[in-house]
């Protein structure tokens, strides 16, 4: 009896639970996460898609139509305009008639950066209900 | 006595892993918690700017489309007809997910136009197109 106690405590840390392979377990699962961890945001504008309508007519009466040709040019209301005044000549439409949602009509060959600065330009306006749509 | 007391401080003999183990697993639930799993494109791209631009925390599925016309998604690169499918596994995968179309600026907005039609025919409404924000990033 005397001789066992003296054993004992020879060894007083077996009296737990050893932590160590727990603690390997966790290190690996933090390594992973950390490797895996993407912290890519990405930042973006949502443009709707308006579908079932192939070619719509660019004259379409309660739309502000913006047109996007090939080299970029861009025509508001069949009126050349450039990207800076996109703005004000959606505001001014949009003070005519309220109501009126944006119709982005771009050619398929259009680069998608006019694009975005049009519809950049439209939401600057105030107008986030911004339509998109291509003609060949 | 002696004995005694030699038993009594035997036990901090070593560092006490506790409190490092406590930093630890919290460190691990933070970066389990931050993990999105994003399917990236695997290329790079020359975005647009927008002032307009905002964040979309739910935007973990990007599809590139690069000035070429080539469509990059999941670090390959596809066909627009392969969208359509390859959306509605990732639909079914995780419902909440949402797109964003990383197009370069001098990408033809057809292409832009068929992978957006692609991606709602797949299931997902939630498209958006990237854009580089004022404040860069």
């Amino acid at each position: 009896m005397l001789g066992r106690r003296r054993y004992a405590s020879h060894e007083p840390e077996s009296h737990g639970i050893d932590l160590a392979p727990m603690l390997d377990f966790v290190i690996n699962l933090l390594i992973f996460f950390i490797i895996t961890a993407v912290f890519v945001k990405e930042s973006g504008i949502t443009v709707n898609r308006s579908t079932g309508v192939e070619n719509p007519t660019p004259s379409d009466a309660e739309s502000i139509v913006i047109q996007i040709l090939p080299n970029g040019d861009i025509y508001v209301a069949d009126r050349q305009v450039d990207v800076q005044a996109v703005q004000a000549n959606v505001q001014r439409m949009r003070a005519v008639s309220p109501e009126s949602a944006v119709l982005i009509v771009a050619n398929t060959r259009a680069p998608t950066g006019v694009l975005v600065e049009v519809a950049d330009e439209v939401r600057q306006a105030g107008v986030y209900d911004v339509t998109f749509n291509t003609t060949e | 006595m002696q004995a005694k007391r030699h038993v009594a401080t035997s036990e901090d003999h070593g560092i006490d892993l506790a409190p490092m183990l406590d930093f630890t697993i919290n460190l691990l639930i933070f970066f389990i918690i931050t993990t999105s799993f994003i399917k990236e494109p695997g290329v790079t791209v020359d975005k647009p700017f927008a002032s307009t631009a905002v964040n979309d925390p739910q935007g973990n599925l990007l599809i590139a489309v690069r000035e070429s016309g080539e469509i990059w998604m999941d670090r390959r690169e596809v066909e627009v007809r392969d969208i359509r499918v390859m959306i509605e596994r990732f639909h079914i995968e995780r419902p909440d997910d949402s797109v964003v179309i990383i197009a370069d600026r001098n990408s033809e907005a057809g292409i832009v136009a068929e992978v957006m039609d692609m991606v709602r025919a797949g299931g997902i409404d939630n498209v958006s197109v990237a854009a580089v924000p004022p404040g860069g990033g």
